[in-house]
């Protein structure tokens, strides 16, 4: 391809004038053209209708449409001009002028070239000139026009679409161009801290070995139990040494050599194998070492770099990584990159290094030489079954990365005993808690069954103070109605009855007996609840005269003595009631009562009913002159019976 | 193949039409080898396709026939411009010229006027790690650091010390290295 490379041109007086000169009859034309730019439209159009499948002019011919609709693709592409003097323009194409004859007219023309000067050789002279808007080239003077790159068919916009698409991303290429990218913020030198006392070992952290040879497995075995399963098998293939394996070594090494020693056009990759380019200083440091080639065209540098060498984007990139793979291998002469290969870990890693290995070994052949690529395809046909097997040193550099494999298990144990540990802190915690809930459940029924117990006593009390009124009066019955039967029996066995009545009358007395025992209970509660009360001391000789009961059982006769008087206390204590009631049917009823043990009964119950009240008047202390007489008569009558 | 062109002029009729691989030498003194697009007679232009790498995208020159010198026929192949997918749109190619345009007047203001290219160049050596913009023939850094012709460390004028030394080194350099390039390799 001779294309024509823009060149330094010179300038003189003479030909600036004829540069205006130029520029004048430009405009001039400028303005005699409108029409036929106007004119230029409509042949856009009629070519939309022809290429569309209706011919609509007759004068027009297939090759003239033809020319029509190439033309109109090139709007808006950056195209160069050739004129008749020899001179290039270099602008972006705008519109053409088709009626009879070919003119074209570029927007924001430049001259790359001025061919009015190729007499003199004083390149260093040469002083840019200008833009031009508008730049009308007329047919007389065409001779040529050159494009590049340019889309005619669907397809071919379509990648033009996804290539607009894809330039509105940020690519390095446009974020390098100071001019997009704005001082976000102000820089300000970093100023490294005193050196802090308190943290001595910060100062030489990596010059310290405490952690060479470090076990992870032993230490979680030690601190936690754990017994590391880990099995090198399952991560990596197992290598298997045989005869073949030092064979199979030195041809990896050959080939690995054969690699690094080829000629290689690419600056990063000759950067990577030691090589030294010509004119090193001519090329900066952001070209050698960290930006991305992209041929002459595409370089956003705004300069021409012809001493970089011409290589391709996916060289570039597989290039890198192939440099690494076996820069790696340089730096290790005793292993081999089949070793790398048969690492489980790395193995994917390695895989797809390897893939854009092949993949730049491939261009590079293909770039190279053409009749070489056989070659290259040997050479990889060989390289791969070295790779799949292994060698000592290969086995030796795989047993490092298994020690690497086990340090990151390690870690990976560590984070799971961490969890493990903290699953029994869990669990541990939750049956500390459940027996502490269950502790304080625990102590909440302590705490409740103390108030229960001290609620429980006190029902336990108010029912016992109940049982007690109730037993009182029980036991009052019963002792009445005992005494009753007795009576009752004494006075059959002194009339009728024999000896066997005697023997029933005994049981009866023991029953009372017991009963008494309880009553004197009873009497001593009351007499603690009326402790400040006077009745205590009436109530004692009561209680007295209670317990000599039990042991008078053996003579019925001085039982039914000391019942009489009871009974008789009893009528007294009636006839007083009736007095503070003011109820005078009370003094006959104790007169039947002595006649008849039927009636007697009945008293009795109505003796109850005024106990009640007795206790209550007692309790409110009013009465105190009412005892008096109740007592006299006890007196009297316990008199008359001794 | 389409209707070649019937009349008849110092050309071959047969070695122009659709599809014919020619190798041109022009009377400017280029030569080119490509695949004829299309000839039209009226305008006496002639479209061609150069040779590339299969790509939907292609190299295309409108040649005047006038201007060829003398040509040889290498081949014949097939219709470089399938009629099934011509298509135009014309919307898109105004939107794309109109950001071709919008993107040279950008450039147009990094390039100087009435400056020299070995200047060009050091304002672009500057402009890599430095906002820099062109005062007619004055190259501004950082708004403060003025570089005037002809581009010497000794022409760095204002700006605080430490910016000035750092664009006198960026100068030096950039001149190194248009030496070296100067004297080795053009």
């Amino acid at each position: 391809m001779n294309l024509q490379q823009a060149g330094q041109s010179k300038s003189s007086n003479g030909y600036g004038r004829r540069k205006s000169e130029r520029e004048g009859a430009t405009k001039s034309e400028n303005k005699i053209l409108s029409g036929k730019l106007n004119a230029n439209r409509l042949a856009n159009a009629v070519v939309t209708g022809a290429v569309t499948g209706s011919k609509g002019g007759s004068y027009e011919s297939p090759s003239h449409d033809r020319l029509v609709y190439v033309t109109t693709c090139l709007i808006g592409h950056q195209v160069e001009v050739q004129v008749k003097n020899g001179s290039i323009y270099s602008g972006i194409f705008h519109a053409t002028n088709t009626d009879k004859d070919f003119g074209i007219i570029l927007k924001m023309a430049c001259l790359t070239k001025d061919g009015s000067l190729r007499g003199q050789k004083s390149g260093t002279e040469f002083v840019s000139k200008p833009l031009s808007k508008i730049l009308i080239i007329p047919a007389k003077d065409l001779v040529q026009v050159t494009a590049q790159d340019v889309a005619i068919t669907r397809d071919g916009l379509a990648n033009e679409y996804h290539h607009d698409m894809h330039q509105e991303i940020m690519v390095d290429s446009l974020i390098s161009q100071s001019r997009h990218v704005d001082l976000g913020r102000e820089l300000k030198p970093w100023v490294p801290d005193e050196d802090d006392p308190q943290c001595p070992e910060l100062e030489n952290i990596f010059d310290g070995h405490w952690n060479r040879g470090w076990d992870q497995f032993e230490t979680n075995e030690a601190l936690f139990g754990v017994k590391s399963t880990f099995n090198e098998d399952l991560y990596t293939t197992k290598l298997e040494k045989g005869p073949q394996t030092r064979e199979l070594e030195r041809q990896a090494l050959r080939i690995a050599r054969e690699i690094e020693g080829e000629e290689t056009q690419d600056l990063h990759l000759a950067e990577e194998r030691g090589l030294h380019l010509h004119e090193d200083f001519d090329i900066d440091e952001e070209t050698r070492f960290s930006s991305v080639y992209r041929g002459k065209r595409v370089d956003d540098s705004g300069f021409d770099e012809g001493v970089l060498f011409d290589s391709h984007n996916s060289e570039t990139f597989g290039g890198e990584t192939f440099g690494g793979v076996f820069g790696s291998v340089v730096k290790r002469p005793g292993e081999i990159s089949g070793g790398k290969g048969n690492d489980g870990a790395q193995t994917l890693a390695n895989s797809s290094s390897v893939d854009h290995t092949l993949s730049s070994q491939s261009n590079t052949g293909v770039d190279l030489s053409r009749s070489g690529s056989s070659d290259h395809a040997k050479q990889l046909a060989s390289e791969l079954p070295a790779k799949s097997y292994s060698t000592s040193d290969g086995e030796s550099r795989i047993q490092e990365n298994s020690n690497s494999n086990q340090h990151g298990d390690n870690g990976i144990t560590k984070e799971e005993n961490l969890i493990q540990a903290e699953d029994v802190q869990l669990s541990k915690s939750e049956d500390s808690q459940g027996p502490l809930y269950m502790n304080k459940d625990g102590s909440d029924k302590g705490v409740l069954s103390p108030n229960a117990s001290s609620y429980a006593p006190s029902s336990h009390t108010s029912s016992k103070t109940h049982e007690k009124m109730g037993s009182h009066g029980d036991l009052v019955d019963g002792s009445a109605s005992g005494k009753a039967n007795g009576e009752t029996k004494s006075v059959n066995s002194r009339g009728t009855q024999s000896g066997s009545d005697l023997v029933g009358s005994i049981p009866a007395s023991s029953a009372l007996g017991l009963s008494p025992s309880s009553s004197v209970g009873s009497l001593s509660s009351e007499k603690s609840t009326l402790n400040p009360n006077a009745k205590e001391f009436k109530l004692n000789p009561n209680a007295k005269s209670f317990i000599p009961s039990p042991a008078r059982p053996p003579t019925p006769v001085s039982d039914g003595s000391f019942y009489f008087p009871t009974n008789v206390t009893t009528v007294p204590s009636m006839p007083g009631m009736p007095m503070g009631i003011g109820i005078g049917p009370t003094f006959a009823s104790p007169q039947p009562v002595i006649y008849n043990p039927q009636v007697a009964q009945m008293p009795s119950q109505g003796y109850f009913h005024p106990n009640a009240p007795q206790y209550g008047q007692l309790l409110g202390h009013p009465r105190q002159a009412l005892y008096m007489p109740s007592y006299m008569p006890e007196m009297q009558y316990k008199g008359r019976d001794y | 193949m389409e209707g070649g062109n019937n009349s008849s002029s110092n050309n071959n009729p047969e070695e122009l039409a659709v599809g014919c691989l020619l190798s041109i030498r022009t009377t400017l003194g280029d030569e080119f080898e490509g695949q004829v697009v299309t000839f039209d007679r009226p305008s006496n232009i002639l479209v061609l396709q150069e040779p590339s790498k299969p790509s939907p995208r292609r190299n295309l020159r409108l040649l005047k026939a006038n201007y060829i010198k003398d040509f040889t026929f290498l081949g014949h192949a097939q219709d470089p411009l399938d009629p099934n997918t011509c298509f135009l749109d014309l919307t898109a190619l105004q939107q794309r010229e109109d950001v071709a345009v919008r993107q040279a007047e950008a450039d147009a203001e990094r390039i100087g006027v009435g400056v020299t290219s070995e200047a060009q160049s050091i304002f672009d050596a500057l402009s890599k790690t430095l906002p820099v913009r062109w005062d007619k023939t004055v190259i501004v850094v950082m708004n403060e650091v003025r570089v005037s012709s002809p581009y010497h460390s000794e022409s760095v004028v204002g700006g605080t010390p430490a910016a000035n030394d750092r664009v006198k080194k960026v100068l030096d350099f950039e001149r190194k290295r248009l030496q070296l390039r100067s004297s080795g390799g053009q």
